[in-house]
């Protein structure tokens, strides 16, 4: 599996995790290339169809990264997020897809080491897991 | 797109060699050339310095592209610049989409290839969503330009004043008859020793000159409608029985035959049912206990409306309800302090002379219960005070924090009551003792130059003040017991009564502690997390009166520094907006927004966003299950895009 090399999508609040990442970088804090960032203004914001849409394009793994909670820029959009997130983590292992490949987490805009040190669990939990194989029954229902 | 072919102009920005060592840009360069939607690739070496933005600009003039993409910076750092380059060459500003191929990949990947392929990535998904982007116009709205103070200490006062001299009609709403708050309650601020009644008085006066500021007093807000730069507060003003027209002569206190505990002096000593909050309070007008008047009570008595100069007593008085309208609110309801009833083993309430420090005060008073005679309740002057710290405060069962400012209170006492009498023993019984900066430090050294005996202990939970003949014993297990005549309990600050009703009414958001939450706790400490609501004074945490007026001054000074008359308040853009076609009314979105930004038109049946309050954070638009919400900017589509531009890259 050492040839492996995954697919992971973070979705990260613009106020917290984002500005946590780009600390990162500030630092130059190395972190695995596999995880690649798509930037919203809340954790509230992601549907949980972005992170179906990112297994269906060829994500292995998916993250959800926000504000600590109570820190959350728009009072309390992290919250909604983490009910929303766990329905979904229940739902995945049902569409055949392991909870593991699916985080939500935070980070907030000064907690660089600890968003390399998420970006690289993931990306070593996911390795562990190889390659998501959606079959194609599971690929059209979620279509 | 109109069979025209959409183009998008690239630009790589080497960021000196910031991105160029670490990404090969020649390969992006060639990987996105030959791209059909791609208008050109170009490369600078520093886009962001000034040669950068003028050739930048020059280039977009001159291919006229549809949508812009720069890879380069985060956008933290400069997506305003580049969307003020764009702009400027005529092109919306939201057409311009950057990738973050500096601190997402470039400082973060040590392999340059794999660098690089992450770039392409990032470029791709960028282009991918850029070509979707909608043109945004800035939003404005017109504002009403007047505030709103909710509570009349010296935190309100200062705010009012502040605004009121800088033209703004001001209301102030005080829930005692007069203003004052709890600085008018104490002698002497430390560690600089200001008489209080003495910095109170001037800006009492000046309220009550200040044609802009308008006090309705005996009131308390009822509910607050509408956001920042609309306003709607409704109030409600309590009968007092006595007219403005009253100018606190105190003829009717020596008629009146009704005596009553004195509230303002904390039940010490007494007044007349009749009574003004102090002399020389503002507003002056007396007010009625209508539990104790007799002519309430039993209809006996008239005396005071016989006695009163100025036909001012008015029993018929119903109060009023009063609605206020203003672009801002400043809430500047202070706070209060523990009760020590709920630390028994004080012996408050049980042992004669045994004090809070909030009663010391007013017995300090020169406008107190005694004229400022600190006295026993035999009426000798006390030869020993023991102050005990951090009453209710850092214990099991008490508040989890310091409040910060009681120390300095603390040791007053000890400058207070040797000013009375040089002789008294005074004892401060502490555990930590904390004073900020170099005036409450030397404040501190002269209390211990002059007598104060500082008795340390790590037990103060297990201090115990009991009765031993004619004076009281406080005894701990970490120091041989003392034996004074009066005991003040300094206690810990706490939220004022109500302000959890009060944070209701605004949606703002209260602290563990129970404090209004700052916007942001280093860069908008004054701001609440509502727009247009903001703390002033001790209703945001305990501070001492310095603090709670230099907040309230920059609570102000922010308030009329964006709503000023004749200029419309910039509204956020990137609101989400629903569509009423789609929208079947289910109102999932009504439940989850923060900030309460979406009504429900019940003539069409479906939710609409009020873009005033809406923020943008599109929680909303993740919940709506007919993708009738759609968050401007950041659409599902945008989105949807931009992870398929990651993941195919």
């Amino acid at each position: 599996m050492d040839d492996f090399n995954p697919a992971i999508i973070a979705f990260v609040c613009n106020w917290c995790s984002y500005a946590g990442a780009d600390k990162a970088g500030g630092q130059k804090l190395p972190y695995p290339s596999n995880v690649k960032l798509i930037r919203v203004m809340c954790s509230g914001r992601v549907d949980p169809q972005f992170v179906m849409k990112a297994f269906r394009e060829g994500a292995d793994g998916v993250m959800v990264l926000g504000c600590h909670p109570g820190d959350c820029h728009y009072r309390n959009g992290n919250m909604k997020a983490l009910r929303r997130f766990k329905l979904l983590e229940r739902m995945l292992s049902q569409l055949g897809i392991e909870k593991e490949r699916f985080k939500l987490d935070w980070v907030s805009a000064g907690e660089s080491a600890r968003f390399q040190e998420l970006a690289k669990k993931m990306t070593d939990t996911i390795k562990k897991l190889g390659p998501l194989h959606l079959r194609g029954m599971v690929e059209s229902e979620v279509a | 797109m109109n069979g025209k072919k959409t183009k998008i102009a690239l630009f790589l920005c080497k960021c000196g060699a910031n991105i160029a060592d670490f990404i090969d840009l020649k390969e992006i360069e060639s990987r996105f050339s030959g791209n059909d939607t791609t208008s050109f690739v170009e490369t600078q070496d520093l886009l962001c310095s000034p040669a950068g933005k003028k050739n930048m600009l020059e280039t977009i003039e001159k291919n006229k592209p549809d949508f812009v993409v720069v890879a380069a910076c985060s956008p933290q750092m400069h997506e305003k610049t580049f969307q003020e380059v764009v702009a400027d060459a005529g092109i919306n500003m939201a057409r311009m989409q950057m990738a973050n191929i500096r601190e997402q990949s470039a400082w973060v990947t040590t392999d340059k290839k794999k660098a690089t392929l992450k770039a392409i990535a990032l470029i791709n998904a960028a282009m991918e969503r850029s070509v979707l982007h909608d043109d945004l116009q800035p939003k404005t709205m017109e504002c009403l330009t007047d505030l709103i103070i909710i509570g009349g200490g010296m935190a309100g006062i200062e705010a009012a004043l502040l605004a009121a001299n800088a033209g703004r009609k001001v209301t102030i709403v005080e829930k005692e008859i007069s203003l004052g708050g709890s600085v008018i309650k104490i002698e002497e601020v430390a560690p600089n020793m200001e008489c209080a009644p003495c910095l109170l008085s001037p800006r009492l006066a000046a309220v009550r000159d200040n044609k802009n500021i308008r006090v309705i007093s005996n009131a308390s807000v009822t509910d607050v409608l509408g956001f920042f730069g609309n306003f709607k507060v409704k109030i409600k003003r309590m009968a007092r029985y006595v007219k403005e027209s009253c100018i606190g002569c105190e003829a009717c206190f020596e008629v009146c035959p009704v005596t009553v505990d004195n509230d303002f002096n904390l039940g010490l000593g007494t007044k007349k049912a009749i009574s003004t909050l102090f002399a020389g309070s503002v507003p002056a007008a007396a007010a009625i206990d209508k539990t104790n008047c007799l002519h309430f009570t039993d209809g006996s008595c008239n005396a005071c409306a016989a006695v009163c100069p100025f036909q001012s007593i008015d029993f018929e008085d119903t109060g009023e309800d009063i609605e206020v309208s203003a672009g801002a609110v400043i809430v500047a309801t202070g706070c209060t302090t523990v009760n020590p009833s709920t630390v028994p083993e004080t012996g408050y309430g049980k042992i004669e002379n045994v004090y809070s420090m909030p009663e010391f005060e007013r017995i300090a008073s020169s406008n107190g219960p005694y004229g400022g005679e600190i006295r026993l309740k035999n009426g000798e002057p006390p030869r020993s005070v023991a102050v005990i710290h951090c009453v209710g405060s850092l214990s099991d069962g008490g508040v989890p924090y310091c409040s910060g400012i009681c120390c300095m209170t603390a040791i007053k006492t000890g400058e207070l009551l040797r000013k009375k009498n040089p002789d008294v023993e005074v004892y401060s019984i502490h555990d930590r003792l904390v004073f900020n900066g170099p005036e409450q430090q030397a404040f501190f050294e002269k209390q211990k130059e002059e007598g104060t005996h500082f008795v340390k202990t790590e037990r103060l939970r297990d201090l115990r003040v009991v009765q031993n003949g004619t004076t009281i014993e406080i005894s701990g297990p970490d120091f041989q017991p003392i034996a004074v005549d009066m005991v003040v309990l300094s206690t810990g600050l706490t939220p004022q009564k109500g302000t959890l009703a009060l944070a209701r009414m605004l949606n703002a958001d209260l602290t563990d502690a129970g404090f209004f939450k700052a916007d942001h706790p280093i860069l908008r400490a004054i701001g609440s997390s509502i727009d247009g609501v903001y703390t002033a004074g001790c209703c945001a945490s305990p501070c001492d009166v310095t603090t709670a007026i230099t907040r309230a001054q920059a609570a102000a000074g922010d308030a009329i520094s964006k709503l000023v008359p004749g200029r419309k308040i910039a509204l956020e853009v990137m609101t989400t907006i629903i569509d009423e076609i789609k929208c079947a009314g289910c109102k999932l979105c009504i439940a989850v927004c923060p900030y309460k930004a979406i009504d429900f038109d019940g003539q069409k049946k479906v939710c609409v966003v009020n873009e005033a309050i809406c923020r943008g954070c599109g929680t909303c638009a993740a919940t709506c299950p007919g993708g009738a919400a759609r968050a401007i900017h950041f659409s599902d589509q945008q989105i949807m895009a931009e992870i398929g531009g990651l993941l195919h890259g």
